[in-house]
């Protein structure tokens, strides 16, 4: 939910930036600044970044398939739940 | 520089036994301190969560959710992606693929990490393999 205000000066090239942003976005000049905040800032602290990391560094996933075998596990998975039949 | 995470970077930095897992690690961690900015999109983490779900490559419970904690916010799939995408000449392509590479171009972005050639055929961006090393510090450099 967004409560708070903020009132900001910015430059007419910062200006121009935004809305060229917004435009290519289709989105508004107030989501462009949200996003920038989130990215920059983060939406989630620091250190659970850092944990998020650690976490996946942990894992022990496997076995390794190729990019193409990825895409096809996960277009089979949808397959799945949509309860395709399969070509004969 | 911005540049685009795509699936199989994401899958891989969490896959033991594989000479992807030490770079895709080295592309989260630069991107988790900061150090790069590297984004992905909805599409990307969903085909990870796709996978993850389906028990297919074992190990990777939790695995979309650090994810997430670690490239969010994430990048919207449009309207205006959508529609790129459906006019993309991409055969080496599915439509996943096609997909990231719209949201890619829709936000400026014409960089995409991946161990996937077929986004080599897209004329629009350019592909860095993580196993590929000068390319990928040049990419974690900025």
């Amino acid at each position: 939910m967004f409560s708070e205000r903020l009132q900001i000066l910015i430059s007419p090239e910062q200006r121009r930036a935004l809305e060229a942003e917004a435009e290519r976005r289709e989105a508004s000049v107030a989501s462009v600044i949200r996003d920038a905040i989130d990215l920059r800032l983060g939406t989630v602290d620091r250190s659970a970044r850092l944990r998020a990391l650690e976490e996946i560094r942990a894992m022990q996933g496997g076995p390794f398939l190729t990019p193409e075998e990825l895409n096809r596990e996960v277009a089979a998975e949808r397959e799945q739940q949509f309860d395709l039949p399969t070509a004969p | 520089m911005t540049f685009f995470v795509d699936a199989n970077v994401v899958v891989y930095s969490a896959v033991r036994d594989s000479p992807y897992r030490e770079p895709c690690v080295e592309i989260m961690a630069a991107i988790t301190r900061g150090e790069a900015e590297g984004r992905t999109s909805t599409a990307v983490l969903e085909e990870v969560w796709q996978l993850e779900l389906s028990g297919r490559v074992r190990g990777l419970d939790g695995l979309t959710a650090r994810a997430y904690a670690i490239l969010g916010p994430l990048l919207p799939v449009t309207d205006e992606s959508f529609r790129r995408a459906l006019g993309l000449e991409a055969p080496a392509l599915g439509a996943n693929d096609r997909v990231h590479v719209a949201t890619c171009l829709t936000h400026g972005i014409d960089l995409v990490i991946s161990a996937h050639q077929g986004f080599d055929s897209v004329p629009e961006i350019r592909r860095v393999d993580p196993l590929d090393g000068p390319a990928r510090a040049a990419l974690l450099a900025g």
